[in-house]
């Protein structure tokens, strides 16, 4: 049913519900697939996304948070969208329980270029709630099956309280480890918070990874992206090592609808990846 | 007493370079050369250089008032207007979308408008029927007088002698055809909500495809929200691409507000908007 | 090659509608449009061009996907069956058949496919018919600037030409050519009205419209130049009312809007025809909207059409049929927009 028309959303269970973050209005939802074949079509890289359907309400285009290296299940963390008007998809979704069913229509977009990465170290910069695909890929570039394929990792995360992080477990568990080096950041701590303080640019600054085989993927709100890139282009960075992922309003997510173009590129089936050399040829207004 | 378009135009070219020179203005809102003679285009001319290219001839209907929204209050604006486009502006001063004393109101008295789609003949059948424009610093051409008067509702008796569920089968009838391109809507000079009603989806007012029930839904509340606005100009009925009639219903609905509480939208800089403005002894009409 | 009396068209139209559904023009209150022929007498060929492009017959203004319950738990859904009957497609001016080839790009040439416009392009052929090269030009007009014929018959299954009080049908493709040999009532034409016929298809290369040719690469490039001056666009977009009457009658244009409408629990999701032009297009659900000056949209618009896509398929979204200018509210001649830019 999902491969031959990619307007038909797959159904999907939510199995399980994680409240993120303290403001109770970013949560994780793992889905899974009420058909196996579903399932077993359902090939996605990190950097993907895929169109959360609730019929009656509409679809919302998510990064996936989970990585393919996960089995059995996707998940999405989903932001409550919308401060005066709210949207009407993620509201509805954050509305539903564990048992809920939706529809998926995915995976969308290109991934992050894992041959590109390989063999090469990466900087991964994130900030707030841009992290999810990140997630994705660090899990993925973790993995005992892929480790191997990547240099040194370098994680610089930071959000604007220790309660709005995301992951907080995960991050955690990636301090512990020896093959990845882990830089957690807020712009405010609290009474509990042991760890650093200070925006994400000024942290790349101090962190100051090496350009040299090196591939930096960012993805933050524009305030950060701002200021962030002009760090790594003092550092040394190359326009086509510098990784980025858009998000623009979609509606099809395969690219027809002709909604979310910058210049002559789709978001939706041209990116939403693309690197700051591809950026450079688009209009830098839409 | 023939128009003389030419002349009109000459007026229109020297006055326009004059507020412009003088900086009394920075924004003159009239009409300029299209593809070809008969399909001139509304103009906005902010130096003496574009003034040149303004024109006047009987294919110039646009009601250069909704223009007027898209500049920041306070900017300094002339602009040319025709009967019913003056009475659009008096409307938009009431509503306090635009300054008074930030207008130089060129009026231009006029009859012998024709559309340039169709090369009708535009008279009151389609618009207010006036020919001198009720607001205006200045007269670009000599008032119309001895043209006939002809009253703007004549055009809504063989309407009126249908019953309700004629007209509402003569109403869905007309907009099956809507195709909500939305061209009524941003003609008006009167529909400058951000955002429009039917552009929200919380609550979702009307449905986004064009069939009856959102077409109604759109169309009807649109006449509502124009109720006692509406100067009766016509250019949405021009703008509708496939020719609805949409000045049967406006015509009807400023007729009824006429003789409820004896006032036109936008007749006179004095009123108040009607539906805003409270009297004691307003007609308890609606209530019945 | 062959012939019928135009005086016979109906009982062509009626046979046709017997092999299938026939799509064909008919007179309306504003004007002629495409529509799905119930009665055989109502097909007419005395137009210049239609309101709405023929893009309804394989892009319509709304096509159902899905039909849904919402439900408590299972939203049972069903998607909807596109059962298509052979459809002709008849009286399509060369640049809307041109048209056609250029969405065939869009919507089944790259990426995923869209199976609605495949669907309904195989099910379709499609019956041309040149222009009328005794008439006058129509002021619009502007198709022999991309370099399409006035009588082209590429893209047609059947391409047909008056002469007189007769039709002139010929094969073109094909399927073109099964279907004529198996149409009626027609009779074989004779080698002058062969040769009439190739003629005419000569003279329509000769027909002059507006505008020179121009070469698409330079137009891109020079729009993407010219892409953050702010003063032209926004001198350009000074009429504009940012409506979506060119979008609608546009044979090129594709964007659409899928949107979910329900009533009583039971609904339809469909998707719906959307114009760049509107205020919303763009606007998210933070309240951010990238495009909320008028400028910025028409530029979208122009850029899209004479750049982006030439980009990204190599060919001018545009067809010259003139629709744009012709309905426009406020008269804006959009091609025109390209030449002021090609100036600056």
């Amino acid at each position: 049913m999902s491969n031959i028309n990619p307007y038909i959303p797959m159904p999907v269970e939510i199995s399980r519900v994680i409240d993120e973050v303290d403001t109770h209005d970013i949560k994780t939802f793992r889905f899974t697939f009420l058909n196996k074949e579903d399932e077993a079509n359902f090939k996605y890289l990190p950097g993907q996304f895929a169109e959360l359907s609730i019929y009656g309400k509409g679809e919302s285009p998510i990064g996936i948070a989970s990585s393919p290296t996960e089995p059995g299940y996707v998940e999405f963390t989903v932001q409550r969208a919308g401060t005066i008007v709210p949207g009407l998809v993620t509201a509805a979704l954050h509305d539903m329980n564990e048992g809920g069913k939706i529809g998926l229509r995915g995976p969308l977009g290109h991934s992050w270029p894992i041959e590109f990465l390989e063999k090469k170290n990466i900087v991964v910069v994130g900030g707030g709630f841009a992290f999810t695909t990140l997630r994705s890929l660090i899990n993925y570039m973790l993995h005992k099956d892929n480790r191997k394929r990547f240099d040194e990792i370098t994680v610089i995360y930071g959000a604007r309280t220790p309660g709005l992080l995301l992951y907080k477990d995960e991050l955690a568990e990636w301090e512990k480890r020896d093959d990845i080096k882990t830089v957690i950041t807020v712009d405010k701590g609290d009474e509990t918070w042991k760890g650093r303080q200070g925006f994400v640019p000024a942290v790349c600054k101090e962190v100051a990874p090496s350009p040299y085989n090196t591939v930096a993927v960012i993805c933050g709100p524009p305030v950060m992206i701002k200021f962030t890139l002009p760090v790594f282009f003092e550092l040394g960075f190359y326009k086509e090592n510098i990784l980025t992922s858009l998000e623009m309003r979609m509606k099809c997510g395969i690219g027809k609808c002709g909604r979310c173009n910058v210049g002559y590129k789709y978001v939706c089936s041209d990116g939403p990846v693309f690197s700051l050399a591809e950026l450079d040829e688009l209009p830098r207004e839409f | 007493m023939a128009i003389s378009f030419k002349q009109i135009e000459e007026k229109l070219k020297t006055e326009a370079k004059r507020l412009l020179k003088a900086g009394t203005v920075s924004v003159v809102l009239a009409y300029g050369k299209g593809y070809d003679e008969n399909h001139p285009m509304p103009y906005v001319a902010k130096n003496a250089s574009d003034v040149e290219n303004i024109v006047f001839n009987e294919f110039c209907t646009y009601n250069m008032a909704r223009y007027l929204v898209r500049y920041p209050r306070g900017t300094k604006i002339a602009i040319a207007v025709k009967a019913a486009d003056s009475r659009a502006v008096i409307q938009l001063v009431h509503e306090e979308k635009v300054f008074r004393e930030d207008l130089v109101v060129m009026g231009i008295p006029v009859y012998g408008m024709k559309n340039s789609k169709t090369g009708e003949e535009i008279d009151s059948r389609t618009t207010c029927g006036l020919y001198n424009p009720v607001l205006y610093d200045m007269l670009l051409g000599e008032e119309v007088h001895g043209q006939p008067v002809v009253s703007p509702y004549d055009v809504l008796a063989p309407y009126e002698a249908m019953d309700k569920d004629e007209r509402f089968a003569f109403w869905k009838k007309e907009f099956d055809r809507c195709i909500r391109c939305y061209a009524c809507r941003k003609a008006c000079p009167m529909c400058y909500c951000d955002p429009c009603f039917i552009d929200q989806n919380k609550p979702k007012w009307g449905d986004k495809s064009p069939q009856s029930s959102g077409n109604l839904m759109y169309h009807l509340t649109r006449f509502h929200h124009l109720a006692g606005r509406c100067v009766d100009c016509g250019e949405c009925s021009r703008a509708c691409p496939v020719n609805i009639p949409l000045y049967l219903f406006h015509k009807k609905v400023a007729r009824e507000c006429q003789e409820m509480f004896g006032q036109s939208a936008g007749m006179s800089i004095q009123d108040k908007p009607v539906l805003v403005n409270f009297r004691v002894d307003d007609s308890d009409k609606i209530l019945e | 090659m062959k012939k019928t009396a135009i005086d016979q068209l109906h009982e062509l139209a009626a046979h046709l509608m017997e092999k299938g559904t026939l799509i064909a023009p008919i007179k309306e209150d504003a004007g002629f449009n495409f529509r799905e022929i119930s009665d055989a007498k109502n097909v007419d060929l005395t137009f210049h061009n239609t309101i709405i492009s023929p893009k309804s017959a394989f892009f319509p203004q709304m096509e159902d996907f899905v039909r849904y319950q919402t439900g408590k738990n299972v939203p049972e859904a069903m998607p909807v069956e596109l059962n298509l009957q052979p459809t002709f497609l008849f009286g399509v001016r060369p640049c809307d058949v041109k048209s056609f080839q250029i969405m065939d790009i869009h919507f089944s040439g790259t990426g995923a496919a869209d199976p609605y416009w495949r669907k309904r392009r195989e099910a379709t052929t499609i019956l041309g018919y040149a222009f009328d090269l005794d008439a006058p030009v129509q002021a619009e007009e502007f198709y022999r600037t991309l370099g399409i014929g006035a009588a082209d018959p590429e893209g047609s299954d059947i391409f047909m030409i008056r002469k007189g009080e007769d039709l002139l049908l010929k094969s073109i493709t094909p399927r073109g050519e099964k279907l004529l040999a198996q149409m009626s009532p027609l009779t074989e034409a004779s080698a002058d009205e062969e040769k009439y016929f190739e003629d005419y298809i000569i003279r329509g290369r000769d027909f002059k419209t507006r505008f020179t040719c121009v070469d698409d690469k330079t137009v891109a490039k020079k729009l993407e130049n010219i892409f953050h001056n702010s003063d032209f666009w926004t001198k350009v977009s000074s009429a504009c009312l940012s409506c979506g009457v060119c979008t609608f009658v546009c044979p090129n244009c594709y964007c659409f809007d899928i949107c979910d409408e329900t009533l009583f629990g039971r609904g339809t999701r469909r998707r719906v025809w959307d114009a760049c032009m509107f205020t919303d297009f763009t606007l998210e659900a933070s309240g951010h909207n990238p495009r909320t000056q008028v400028f910025q949209r028409l530029r979208q618009k122009v850029n899209h059409k004479y750049s982006y896509h030439v980009r990204k398929y190599g060919v001018i979204s545009c067809v010259g049929c003139g629709r744009c200018t012709r309905h426009c509210p406020v008269n804006i001649d959009i091609y025109s927009i390209v030449e002021a830019a090609l100036k600056v």
